[in-house]
C-alpha cells in the first residue's frame, strides 16, 4: 500500500514540475501563466454542463489507453494509437455507409466492430515487423500514425466525400441520424456503457488472466518469459491487437457518437493524450479511469480558453507535453541527486 | 531530371542535417525522439527573428541557443532525472510543436503561415539550375565528412561512441557517459537548428504550424537505417527523400489516375520499408542500437 502511495505522490509531484515548465514556457511568450492555468480550471470545471463536457472528452481517450496499457504492459512501445483511432473511425464509416438504413440495432455493434477490426489491422503489420523481422515498433507505428492521417484525407476527399461539402474541408455525409450513439455534446448512456465494459474486460485481462500476467513479466523480462516456455511471439502479437482494437474502437465511437461524420484530420492529439494517460497512470487499467477524467478535463479546457479567455489551444498541447516529459522520471534517481549534492555541501 | 535532382536535395537536406544530430546522441547512447521538436523549434525560430529583426545572422543563433535549450532540457529529464529516454523525448516533440504554434499565435495573433522577406542566401546563378539551393545544400557534405571525422577519427569522438557501447568501460578511463551525453546532444542541436533553418528559409522563406510533419521522425529512422554511422545515415536520409520526391513527381504526372494522398505517403513507407530491410539484413545489433540505450 506504501509503495502505491509512494507511485501516486511521485507522480503528482512530477506533474508539479511539468506544470512549473509551462509557467516558464507561458511567460516566455508573453502569456500570464495564472491566468492560463485559472482559465484551464474554469474551463474544465466551472462552466455550465462541465461534466458532461469532460465525459465528452475522456471515454474515447479511456477506451484507447486500457489499449496502450496493454501494449506498454507486453513491452511494446506502440505509439501508434493514432493511426490506429483513425483506421477504426475510416473501417466504421466504411461500415455506416453500407448500412445506411438498416436498423441501428444491427448497424450500430456492427460499425463498432468494423472500427475495432480496423485498428487491430492497423496494429497488425508494426507487430508482425516487430515479432518476425525485429524492426524497431516506435518509429515504424509513428510512420503508420502519418500513413493513416494520409489515408484519412484520402477516403474523405475520394470514396467517402460528401458530394454536397464544399471543396476546402473534406470530410464524408453525414452519418444515418438513426445510427448515431449520442449528440454532438458527445456523452450517451451507450458510449459510457462501452468504457465502463472496456475498463472492466481490461482490468480483468491483464489481472486476471494467463495473458495478463504473461505479457506484464514479458514487458519486463522477455528473455526469462521465453525460456519458461511462453510463446512471446504470440503475446506481443495479441497485445498490438488488443490495442489496435480499442483505439479503434474509440474511432468509430468518435464516428458514431459526437462527430457524426469522417473530417480529414480530426482530433489530431487523440492518441498521445491516450499514451500519456497510460503512462501516467503507471500501466494500471484502474488508475486509467482516473487519469482519463483528468486530461478530459484538459482536452475539454483546450476549446474552452480561446472561446472564453482568448488563449490559444496549443497551451493544452503544451502542458501535455511537459508532463509527458517528466513523467516517467524516477523518484529514486532525484533522491540520488539530491543526497549527492547534500554531501557535495558537507565536503 | 535537373529539376528532380533540385527538388531531391531540397527535401534531402534537412533530413539528412536531423540525422546528424541523431547519429551523435545514438552514439553517446540516447534515443533522441525529440529531433521533430528541435527541428520545428529551429525552423520557426529562424523565420520569426528574420521577421522581427531583418538579421539573418541573429535568426540562426535564436534557433541554435533554443536547440540547445530544450537538448539540455531533455539530458536532464533522461540523465539526471532519469526518465524513459523515448517519452522523453516524444515530450520534448510536443513541447517543440505546441511551443512553436503557442509563439506564433502569441507574437502575429493567430496560428496562420509566417512569411519572412528573406531566407538563406543561395549559392548563385553560377551553378545554373540548382542556383536556388541553398548555401546550407551545399554545406551538407561538408558537415557529413566532419561528423564522420570527429567521430570516427577523433580520442572525443571514440570516447563518445564508448559512452553509447559500454558506458562502464567509459567510466574505467575517467570518461563521464553522463556529461558525454550533455556534449552530444548539445552538439547535435546546431544540426537541428540548421535542418529547420533549411526546411523554412531554405527555399520556402515560411513557417507554417506542425511544417516538419514527421521529417524529424524520419530523421531518427535513417540514424537505424544507416546503422549510426554518418554516412550511412545521411545516405538513408537521401533514400527517404527519394521517396518523396518521386512521390511529388508521380502527383503531377500520375495525379490524375493514383490517389495523391497515397503517393504523398511513400516517404513514410520508405522509412518503413527501411527500418525492415536493416534489421533484416542483420544488423540486429545495430538496429536495436547500442547496448545502453534504456527502454521502459
Amino acid at each position: 500500500m506504501t509503495t502505491q502511495l509512494a507511485v501516486v505522490f511521485r507522480t503528482f509531484a512530477f506533474i508539479l514540475a511539468a506544470l512549473l515548465l509551462c509557467a516558464l514556457i507561458f511567460a516566455a511568450v508573453g502569456l500570464s501563466a495564472t491566468e492560463t492555468l485559472q482559465g484551464v480550471i474554469e474551463g474544465a470545471l466551472f462552466r455550465p454542463r462541465a461534466l458532461d463536457h469532460v465525459l465528452r472528452w475522456a471515454l474515447p481517450l479511456l477506451i484507447t489507453s486500457v489499449g496502450v496499457v496493454i501494449c506498454f504492459r507486453a513491452g511494446f512501445f506502440n505509439i501508434g494509437a493514432q493511426g490506429q483511432f483513425y483506421m477504426g473511425a475510416i473501417a466504421a464509416a466504411f461500415a455506416a455507409e453500407a448500412l445506411r438504413g438498416t436498423s441501428p440495432l444491427v448497424a450500430v455493434p456492427l460499425c463498432l466492430a468494423a472500427g475495432m477490426a480496423g485498428g487491430a489491422l492497423w496494429a497488425l503489420w508494426p507487430a508482425l515487423l516487430r515479432v518476425r523481422a525485429g524492426a524497431d515498433e516506435v518509429i515504424t507505428t509513428m510512420m503508420g500514425n502519418f500513413i493513416a492521417a494520409l489515408a484519412l484525407v484520402h477516403v474523405t476527399s475520394g470514396p467517402l466525400k460528401d458530394p454536397s461539402g464544399s471543396g476546402q474541408a473534406t470530410s464524408s455525409r453525414p452519418i444515418d441520424a438513426a445510427h448515431r450513439i449520442s449528440e454532438t455534446t458527445g456523452t450517451s448512456p451507450v458510449i459510457l456503457a462501452t468504457a465502463v465494459l472496456v475498463v472492466l474486460l481490461g482490468w480483468w485481462l491483464t489481472r486476471r488472466t494467463a495473458f495478463g500476467i504473461l505479457s506484464g513479466l514479458a514487458g519486463r523480462n522477455p528473455s526469462m518469459v521465453a525460456w519458461q516456455g511462453a510463446r512471446v511471439e504470440s503475446i506481443a502479437i495479441s497485445a498490438f491487437l488488443f490495442s489496435g482494437g480499442l483505439a479503434g474502437l474509440a474511432g468509430s465511437i468518435e464516428l458514431l457518437g459526437p462527430n457524426g461524420r469522417l473530417a480529414s484530420g480530426f482530433l489530431p492529439t487523440h492518441g498521445f493524450t491516450a499514451i500519456l494517460i497510460g503512462l501516467v497512470s503507471s500501466l494500471s487499467v484502474l488508475a486509467t479511469v482516473v487519469v482519463a477524467l483528468f486530461f478530459g478535463a484538459l482536452a475539454s479546457a483546450a476549446l474552452y480558453l480561446p472561446i472564453v479567455a482568448g488563449l490559444p489551444a496549443a497551451a493544452i498541447e503544451i502542458i501535455n507535453a511537459s508532463i509527458a516529459l517528466f513523467i516517467t522520471a524516477r523518484a529514486d534517481a532525484v533522491r540520488g541527486v539530491l543526497s549527492r549534492w547534500r554531501s557535495r555541501w558537507k565536503t | 531530371m535537373e529539376d528532380l535532382i533540385v527538388a531531391f536535395l531540397r527535401s534531402g537536406t534537412p533530413i539528412v542535417y536531423v540525422a546528424l544530430a541523431g547519429v551523435i546522441a545514438q552514439r553517446a547512447g540516447v534515443w533522441n525522439l525529440g529531433l521533430e521538436g528541435l527541428m520545428i523549434v529551429g525552423a520557426c525560430a529562424t523565420i520569426v527573428t528574420i521577421r522581427l529583426t531583418g538579421s539573418l545572422p541573429l535568426a540562426l543563433a535564436v534557433a541554435v541557443l533554443l536547440c540547445c535549450a530544450l537538448s539540455a532540457l531533455l539530458w536532464f529529464v533522461v540523465e539526471i532525472l532519469k526518465a524513459n529516454q523515448i517519452i522523453a523525448g516524444l515530450g520534448i516533440t510536443g513541447l517543440g510543436l505546441g511551443g512553436t504554434a503557442l509563439a506564433l499565435t502569441a507574437i502575429f495573433g493567430s496560428e496562420a503561415a509566417v512569411n519572412a522577406p528573406f531566407g538563406l542566401p543561395r549559392i548563385g546563378p553560377a551553378f545554373g539550375a540548382f542556383g536556388g539551393l541553398s548555401v546550407l545544400v551545399a554545406l551538407m557534405p561538408v558537415l557529413v565528412f566532419g561528423t564522420w571525422l570527429v567521430l570516427c577519427r577523433t580520442r572525443f569522438g571514440l570516447r563518445l561512441s564508448a559512452c553509447g557501447e559500454h558506458p562502464f568501460a567509459a567510466r574505467a578511463i575517467g570518461v563521464s557517459p553522463t556529461l558525454m551525453r550533455l556534449w552530444a546532444l548539445l552538439l547535435g542541436a546546431p544540426f537541428c537548428a540548421l535542418a529547420g533553418a533549411e526546411l523554412a528559409a531554405g527555399s520556402l522563406q515560411m513557417f507554417s504550424v506542425n511544417m516538419t510533419s514527421g521529417r524529424g521522425f524520419m530523421g531518427f529512422a535513417a540514424v537505424i537505417f544507416g546503422a549510426g554511422h554518418p554516412v550511412g545515415a545521411a545516405l538513408a536520409a537521401f533514400f527517404f527523400a527519394f521517396a518523396g520526391a518521386l512521390g511529388i513527381r508521380a502527383q503531377l504526372l500520375y495525379g490524375d489516375r493514383v490517389p495523391s494522398a497515397l503517393l504523398l505517403a511513400l516517404p513514410y513507407l520508405a522509412t518503413v520499408a527501411g527500418l525492415w530491410l536493416s534489421a533484416r539484413l542483420g544488423r540486429r545489433s545495430t538496429a536495436s542500437g547500442p547496448n545502453e540505450l534504456g527502454r521502459l
